[in-house]
């Protein structure tokens, strides 16, 4: 268990840094191949770089997915909690209860129809326009990253019902913030 | 009894060339099934965008699709990419030799066991070139950015000018030409015109250089389950949907032409021939370097209608 | 009778508390499994292709940028040079807060991290020097909304994405209405102070208002390489973002060394959660607005509108009260995606201005984000100030005045958000 939080915490960081770092060599390539210099513009411009903007989309694609599920173990999902904050104990504990089921439900629902989709595309020779990958590797991402999201609002469920604890985001947190004051 | 219903959806608006021929077709359809079919529009990608629509269509989501000829390739059928090899057709005569005839038959056929039927061929037009900078010769491109549809044919093309191609969003095009992240584009007039582009380029140049179009196609289990009756009927409709297609296609992109040149933001200049011989010369090995993927004979087959013309 | 049944399941799923995006999902698929013919692997497809746009891409970027930002120190120099420059003013602390939140929302796209980088700091330090507690949460909660209105926003990406407009010149829209709204919630602090006497700061010199300055320049000058990249063409809006990622990584960690290497996994996790979050709720609205287009409901709604004679004065009217209400219950990135497609075509058959009509949008998101009983940026500010959340409504009051005044004027003097983009771009 411990591994594959760990592997899906790995997983969205790099992600989300390979993204990063391919769009912006992506721009510093255009910009410096825009200039007129001999030899070098020519070696630039035989750099091709036309596959970094679907690569850029996939790997966030893949990162939403992942980090989504991420986002269920760490309570970071908003909802509209208005009424249900009202309500009693006991009440509001079968509300919890529901949602969580209602959010295991439909990423479940999800995830099979993901996988029916990517098996029918995996049939085809469908590829990517740019990187001419097969399409259906990308969107793999749909099936695994909703199982794993419905498993995680399961998970989240369980500790719930034993525990009666709930994973929080804090938005105001900030690490090692708090203890700066000016003055 | 109720009809039987087409979903027709595409993504251009309904006073595109494109969304007038639907709109054609749909009137035909419908009177010459004597309303046994009933044809629903769905223009400006209400329902399904550019991207997915290939897929909504094998899914059986949508019945008929008229998606631009590039889009073929991804889905593993590159020789379609036959259509954006820069000069390959010579004037609209041959293209229409091959569109029309047995070379664009078969082609249509490589789609069947992708569960599509291809009913037809029409027209865009054919590109010219746009950008802030004079093009008379090809060296005038040398070392521009400019941007493409994901395309390797379209990429090799714009290299072999030794510009430098880009891959752009659609929607970020008009932005990227007026703060300058690219140069220039490619575009057939009626697009350059209607996306108000030529507000943000000085200089259009009249290469006629490729050729943009859309291939007419519907769902192959759907079609096949058709009475042959309709099937019939339907044919009929789709044929003088398509001249009539291709007829205003070209009525618009002269008009556009002629409105970029009105405008008087931008220059529209015409090529003389030793000028244009220079582009073919520059362009023609884009044809050579894509034949293992596109397929030599194929190439060699559009060039036999060019011959039976009488062109070389 | 579809509409009906849509938005009333979809209500009653979001007031169980399941997050937005669920609820927004289980509508469409109830929906589609009982009444339509639409084939249900449409669903997936749509789920993976409602995000595949590069434009959305700048959202991940901008959150990335903001919380390095945050962490790197950046918003520290910001609030000092801001003291430097205000301070010694009524309400000197407050005023600096305000300023400080103007200028890191030049930086970064989000709202709610706008309050936590600049309230974080400065609300400690109010407390310190005797201010009650409520009145510098006021400041920060609306001052922080600004981080969606001055560019860049990952507010206006979502309108961008939803109608089609160009983001670059919605972010040009952005800066005269954020900088206006700035100095009125400046002015609303000011008076205030000044009534109940507030603590003022010894008035900076010049050197070391230079000093400031030339401290918090590396973070400053992101404004410059963010606005200026996107105007000269060196890069569009969505590269704008990567690159200022890149930037401000490179300055939170080898310029101004007060983050280290080993924290930046950590604030790559936080921010791909985050974004994570926000690209979910995404591809379900976009999944929800298919919904709707196939059942012909935002053609429906305009037609109903357009018919029963709403002209653009009384229309905008609706727009406004409809948004606010809608403010009560969602966060901002569900109410763009659900609300911009159907009022988008109304609001351009009666000939508003896109640009214009975006920027109406993003000031009630704003006011939204500032008040009970879903405002992001109210539960931000009472996680940093430990304040009930009824307190801090009522804190926050005098400024949501304000705000409420200024969305008035936003959105029947069109020129404010107009002017500048159509100066820039023709
Ligand atoms: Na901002
Ligand atoms: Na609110």
């Amino acid at each position: 268990m411990k591994l594959l939080d760990h592997l899906e915490e790995y997983l969205i960081a790099l992600l989300m840094a390979t993204a990063t770092i391919i769009t912006f060599i992506a721009v510093v390539h255009r910009y410096m191949s825009g200039f007129n210099i001999p030899g070098v513009q020519d070696f630039l411009i035989s750099l091709n770089t036309s596959w970094a903007q679907e690569l850029t989309i996939y790997l966030f694609v893949w990162m939403a997915k992942f980090g989504a599920a991420y986002g269920v173990r760490s309570g970071i999902h908003v909802g509209v909690d208005v009424l249900v904050n009202r309500l009693s104990e006991a009440n509001k504990k079968r509300f919890v209860v529901i949602s969580l089921g209602a959010g295991a439900l439909f990423t479940g629902i999800i995830g099979t129809l993901g996988a029916y989709f990517v098996y029918g595309i995996a049939q085809t020779d469908q590829t990517s326009p740019d990187m001419e990958i097969p399409m259906w590797w990308v969107y793999l991402a749909i099936p695994l990253g909703s199982y794993l999201m419905s498993f995680r609002f399961l998970q989240v469920a369980w500790i719930f019902i034993r525990s009666g604890e709930l994973p929080k985001h804090d938005h105001a947190h900030v690490e090692g913030l708090e203890d700066e004051v000016t003055a | 009894q109720n009809p039987i219903v087409i979903k027709f959806s595409h993504v251009v608006a309904n006073d595109t060339p494109k969304g007038k021929a639907a709109e054609r077709f749909k009137e035909l359809a419908e009177k010459g099934t004597k309303g046994r079919v009933k044809v629903e529009l769905y223009p400006n990608s209400t329902l399904y965008k550019d991207k997915e629509e290939l897929e909504a269509l094998q899914l059986g989501a949508v019945q008929m699709l008229a998606p631009s000829l590039a889009k073929f390739g991804p889905l593993g059928v590159k020789e379609f990419e036959v259509f954006d090899l820069p000069y390959i057709f010579q004037n609209r005569d041959v293209l229409h030799r091959v569109t029309e005839g047995p070379v664009g038959a078969g082609l249509l056929a490589k789609l069947e066991p992708k569960g599509i039927t291809g009913l037809g061929f029409w027209d865009n037009g054919f590109k010219v070139m746009s950008s802030n900078v004079p093009m008379r010769l090809p060296s005038d491109l040398k070392g521009k950015k400019l941007r493409i549809q994901s395309s390797k044919v379209l990429d090799a093309q714009m290299r072999a000018l030794g510009a430098n191609p880009q891959v752009m969003a659609f929607s970020e095009v008009y932005q990227a030409l007026q703060t300058g992240v690219v140069d220039g584009t490619e575009n057939p007039p009626s697009n350059l015109y209607t996306q108000k582009m030529h507000e943000v380029q000085k200089h259009v140049t009249v290469t006629n250089h490729g050729y943009l179009g859309y291939a007419v196609i519907v769902n192959k289990k759907f079609w096949d389950g058709l009475p042959a009756d309709i099937r019939t009927e339907l044919n009929k409709a789709m044929k003088s949907a398509t001249q009539y297609a291709n007829a205003i296609a070209q009525i618009e992109n002269d008009n556009a032409l002629d409105a970029v040149k009105k405008s008087g933001k931008t220059t529209v200049y015409q090529l003389t021939d030793k000028e244009r011989a220079d582009w073919v010369k520059a362009l023609m090995p884009v044809q050579k370097d894509m034949e293992g993927r596109i397929g030599k004979d194929l190439i060699q087959s559009v060039h036999k209608e060019a011959a039976a013309l009488g062109l070389k | 009778m579809s509409a009906l049944i849509i938005f009333g399941l979809l209500l009653l799923l979001m007031l169980t508390g399941m997050p937005i995006s669920i609820a927004l999902g289980l509508t469409v698929l109830t929906f589609l499994f009982t009444m339509t013919s639409v084939p249900i692997e449409s669903v997936a497809l749509k789920l993976f292709t409602g995000i595949e746009k590069f434009e959305i891409m700048a959202i991940p970027f901008f959150i990335l940028a903001g919380n390095f930002l945050t962490h790197g120190g950046v918003a520290r120099r910001m609030i000092q040079f801001a003291i430097s420059m205000v301070g010694h003013w009524h309400g000197g602390l407050a005023l600096a807060g305000v300023l400080a939140c103007a200028l890191f929302a030049a930086v970064s796209g989000s709202s709610p991290a706008t309050v936590v980088a600049i309230g974080s700091i400065i609300l400690p330090a109010m407390v310190k020097q005797g201010y009650p507690k409520g009145f510098g949460a006021g400041v920060v909660t609306t001052s922080g909304a600004l981080g969606i209105l001055i560019p860049p926003s990952i507010v206006m990406v979502m309108y961008s994405v939803s109608t089609n407009t160009s983001v670059g010149k919605l972010f040009m829209a952005g800066v005269i209405p954020g900088l206006m709204l700035a100095f009125f919630l400046g002015l609303t602090t000011w008076f205030l102070a000044r009534k109940h006497q507030y603590p003022r700061m010894p008035k900076a010199s010049w050197g070391e208002r230079l000093t400031a300055f030339r401290k918090s320049a590396w973070g400053l000058s992101l404004i410059v390489i963010v606005m200026g990249g996107i105007y000269s063409g060196v890069f569009t809006p969505t590269e704008a973002a990567a690159v200022a990622a890149v930037y401000a990584f490179f300055i939170a960690v080898f310029v101004y060394k007060d983050m280290s290497l080993k924290k930046v996994p950590k604030v790559l996790i936080d921010s791909a959660a985050m974004s994570a979050m926000l690209l979910y709720i995404i591809t379900n609205a976009v999944l929800f607005s298919f919904l709707m287009t196939s059942e012909n409901i935002p053609q429906a709604m305009a037609g109903w509108i357009l018919d029963s004679g709403f002209g653009m004065i009384s229309f905008l009217f609706v727009v406004n009260i409809l948004l606010l209400l809608a403010g009560n219950v969602m966060e901002p990135s569900s109410i763009v995606l659900i609300m911009a497609p159907i009022l988008f075509p109304v609001a351009m058959k009666l000939g508003i201005d896109p640009v214009h009509f975006g920027i109406i949008m993003v000031v009630n998101m704003e006011v939204g984000m500032c008040h009970p009983p879903v405002g992001l940026n109210l539960y931000v500010a009472s996680g940093i100030t430990k304040m009930g959340i009824t307190e801090l409504t009522v804190a926050v009051l005098p400024w949501l005045f304000t705000m409420l005044g200024f969305l008035l004027l936003v959105t029947y003097v069109p020129s404010i958000s107009t002017w500048l983009p159509n100066l820039i771009y023709n």
